[in-house]
């Protein structure tokens, strides 16, 4: 497992929620493979995803949990939050009720997620701006009202997704980067596990989940 | 030869046509399997494909070699494209080593080449009918035009003796190295065919068994050990959705009229809904409507995404409507249940194997089943039940990897949540799928568990290397060359007996832990 994507300083997990059919996957899919596909399959339960980036000079690997956007599956699927550092809430700009229902996919996230977790208000499909039933702006209000950062994407033609992953990515880094400022004299536990790739690359393989809070 | 043709989208021409199609086309692709040997160059492995388009394309990757894999799977095609073009064979042009001088070396004149040329191209459009496979399976060596030692042209100076003897040497040699690879690569072939056609009338005797001596006697043979076994190498596609019909059973009493009421219910629904999709002042509470109208659309969604590469559930496709169908009258038939992610893909499967009326039937009685009820109704306490017996089995049957997935805290969820929803249909190649559910309607929701450690036993030296994230990748997209001797001899290795207790044990003392373990945990979230 010595490829150069192992070697990263750090793993973060980070999770995508919203109703079904926003185009979780696919946003998924073209930032990690570059890939859309129209006919994807419906998402049961959860799938995963890895992409490296590099933040500064750290190499970062973003853990990517797609999970299943069915109301009914969210007794599972908000397990799957914790020890999540990020979150990317997802909404279709097309269907006002992706949108609408928001409020609640937040409450499900800080109910099982930690607070100091990165989220980002996605709006996808830009590329059907002609059906357009939610205003930029009336999103992106509604993003700084509740501290989470905003973006619209498509998955289709690309827009975005790159910068919307990257940002997330960054704040986290940043953050982690913080509170690791502060712990290293109080020995506080770390948003994000650290991987220092040349000592032991083994050991932080061995626990890729973030440490919980 | 040139770059062939694109592999045409392999399912769709085949599958329009007749239920059981996706059997039809793979077992007509299964042959086409052919070695590439050791004389084949490498290949890049096959891009993920549904299997019977794998098949064909692996024949074009094949077929666009240079090797002597190459000539033969070309000789192998033109073969049977004979009966359809005699003059192919004879033609002239063809020669044979050892059977024509080298020195005599016939111009091929261009109808010769057109008549190769279109032998060639012809297969791609035209696979002979399966029934001409089985004449030719007699062996015979053939060779290539290509390898033909050839004097220098007119207008230069002629090889002298030596230079002439040495290259006839050389060719000699070539010659029998070559004919040596060939008769290896034919005997090869020839050994799988060999198997194949076993397989084939292994199906069609089982057939025979089936249609005339176990069906007309179903509830007297059905648990017998004969059947049992016969039952355990897959059902005949021809016979399968009337054996999952009858080993589903039907007791819920649900009739063919039955089904149309409660298709003409979610009719009136969907009509309803469009014409009235803003007022939500009908019979039941505002919410409830709205649910159930989320459901509907849910449906309509989910529709296009169960099984995209087949191209038949999609709109437009020839099963669009019927699944639709199936899926709406369900939700009006079990309101209390719904529609959930999932279901599509089962319902799917049995519309591939059964009329309208026997697929509902037999979806609204498999969903009854207690497994299935649990994880459709999204009981998470019953869920974490079934995966803590699977647990119990797991640490059993591969007690390593079992340690390996607890290091890093991999729970059962990650992996069977959708291997159990979907009953493997959408994790599987779909012939695959097909037999595991031929046992399951056989053994029951037992070995939809013991499928699951057939698959971790089938690739647990590959994940003994992983890490956390590699193997949920792995496990939640697995690798689509899984064959069904390799996955079936491992769940056939798999124990479902722990301590002298059965699944079913097991499962209920489980249950039996959780009342009294009630107190002392926190209500987990159930439904």
């Amino acid at each position: 497992m010595g490829s150069a994507e192992e070697d990263y300083n750090f793993v973060f997990k980070v999770v995508l929620i919203g109703e079904s059919g926003v185009g979780k996957t696919n946003l998924l899919s073209r930032f990690t493979r570059n890939e859309f596909n129209h006919d994807s399959r419906t998402t049961i339960g959860v799938e995963f995803s890895t992409r490296t980036i590099l933040v500064g000079d750290a190499v970062v690997k973003a853990q990517i949990w797609d999970t299943a956007g069915l109301e009914r599956y969210r007794a599972i699927t908000s397990a799957y939050y914790r020890g999540a550092v990020g979150a990317l809430v997802v909404f279709d700009i097309t269907k006002h009720q992706t949108y609408d229902v928001v409020d609640r996919w937040l409450k499900e996230l800080y109910d099982h997620a930690e607070a100091s977790i990165v989220v980002m208000l996605v709006g996808n499909k830009t590329d059907l701006a002609q059906a357009r039933e939610v205003p930029m702006e009336e999103a992106k209000m509604f993003a700084d009202n509740n501290g989470l950062l905003f973006v619209e994407t498509s998955a289709l033609d690309s827009t975005n997704v790159e910068e919307a992953f990257e940002t997330i990515l960054k704040e986290i880094f940043y953050k982690v980067q913080k509170q690791k400022q502060r712990s290293s004299q109080s020995n506080m536990v770390s948003l994000a596990s650290e991987n220092p790739a040349s000592t032991a690359p083994a050991q932080a393989e061995r626990r890729p989940c973030c440490v919980a809070l | 030869p040139a770059a062939l043709p694109p592999a045409p989208l392999g399912f769709t021409d085949v599958s329009l046509n007749s239920r059981n199609t996706y059997e039809v086309s793979r077992r007509r692709s299964a042959p086409e399997h052919l070695p590439h040997g050791g004389t084949a160059p490498a290949e890049p492995a096959p891009p993920p494909q549904e299997p019977a388009e794998r098949a064909r394309h692996r024949v074009g990757i094949a077929g666009a070699g240079s090797s002597f894999a190459e000539f033969f799977t070309r000789n192998f095609f033109t073969k049977r494209t004979k009966e359809l073009k005699p003059a192919v064979q004879s033609a002239p042009g063809w020669k044979l080593f050892g059977k024509v001088p080298p020195r005599e070396n016939l111009p091929k004149d261009s109808k010769i080449i057109q008549q190769e040329y279109e032998a060639r191209t012809g297969r791609m459009y035209k696979p002979p009918p399966s029934s001409a496979r089985r004449k030719n399976i007699e062996f015979e060596p053939l060779s290539t035009t290509a390898l033909i030692l050839e004097d220098r042209p007119a207008n230069l100076p002629a090889k002298s003796v030596e230079e002439a003897l040495r290259h006839r040497q050389e060719y000699d040699e070539m010659v029998a190295e070559a004919k040596k690879r060939e008769i290896k690569e034919a005997h090869k072939r020839k050994k799988i065919m060999r198997e194949r056609f076993k397989q084939e009338e292994n199906i069609a005797s089982a057939m025979v068994i089936w249609v005339n001596e176990i069906l007309p006697n179903w509830e007297g043979m059905r648990a017998t050990r004969r059947v049992r076994e016969l039952w355990w190498q897959g059902l005949p596609p021809s016979v399968r959705g009337k054996v999952w019909s009858l080993a589903v059973g039907n007791e819920l009493n649900i009739t063919p009229e039955l089904y149309e009421i409660f298709l003409s219910r979610a009719k009136e629904r969907w009509k309803s809904f469009s014409e009235t999709s803003s007022e939500n002042d009908t019979e039941d509470a505002g919410a409830s409507v709205a649910d159930r109208e989320a459901s509907l659309e849910l449906i309509k969604l989910d529709i296009s995404r169960t099984f995209p590469s087949l191209y038949i559930f999609q709109k437009g496709g020839p099963y669009h409507d019927l699944l639709h169908s199936v899926l709406g009258a369900y939700t009006c038939y079990r309101p209390d249940v719904g529609y959930v992610q999932g279901m599509s893909f089962i319902a799917a499967v049995l519309i591939l194997n059964l009329e309208e009326a026997d697929a509902f039937i037999a979806f609204a009685n498999l969903l009854n089943k207690p497994c299935q009820l649990a994880f459709f109704r999204v009981d998470h306490s019953m869920m974490l039940k079934y995966f803590a017996a699977f647990e119990v089995f797991f640490e059993e049957n591969l007690p390593k990897l079992f340690l390996h997935f607890k290091s890093y805290s991999l729970t059962p969820d990650i992996y069977l949540i959708d291997w159990i929803f979907t009953l493997y249909s959408k994790s599987l190649p779909l012939d695959l799928a097909c037999r595991v559910w031929d046992v399951f309607c056989r053994d029951g929701e037992e070995f939809l568990f013991r499928t699951g450690l057939g698959i971790l036993r089938l690739y647990e030296d590959i994940l003994l290397q992983m890490d956390f994230i590699h193997i949920a990748q792995f496990l939640t997209k697995l690798p689509e060359d899984i064959t069904s001797e390799k996955l079936f001899s491992c769940i056939a290795a798999i124990q479902m007996q722990n301590s002298n207790k059965k699944w079913a044990q097991v499962f209920a003392s489980l249950m039996k832990d959780n009342k009294e373990g009630d107190k002392n945990h926190s209500p987990a979230s159930k439904s």
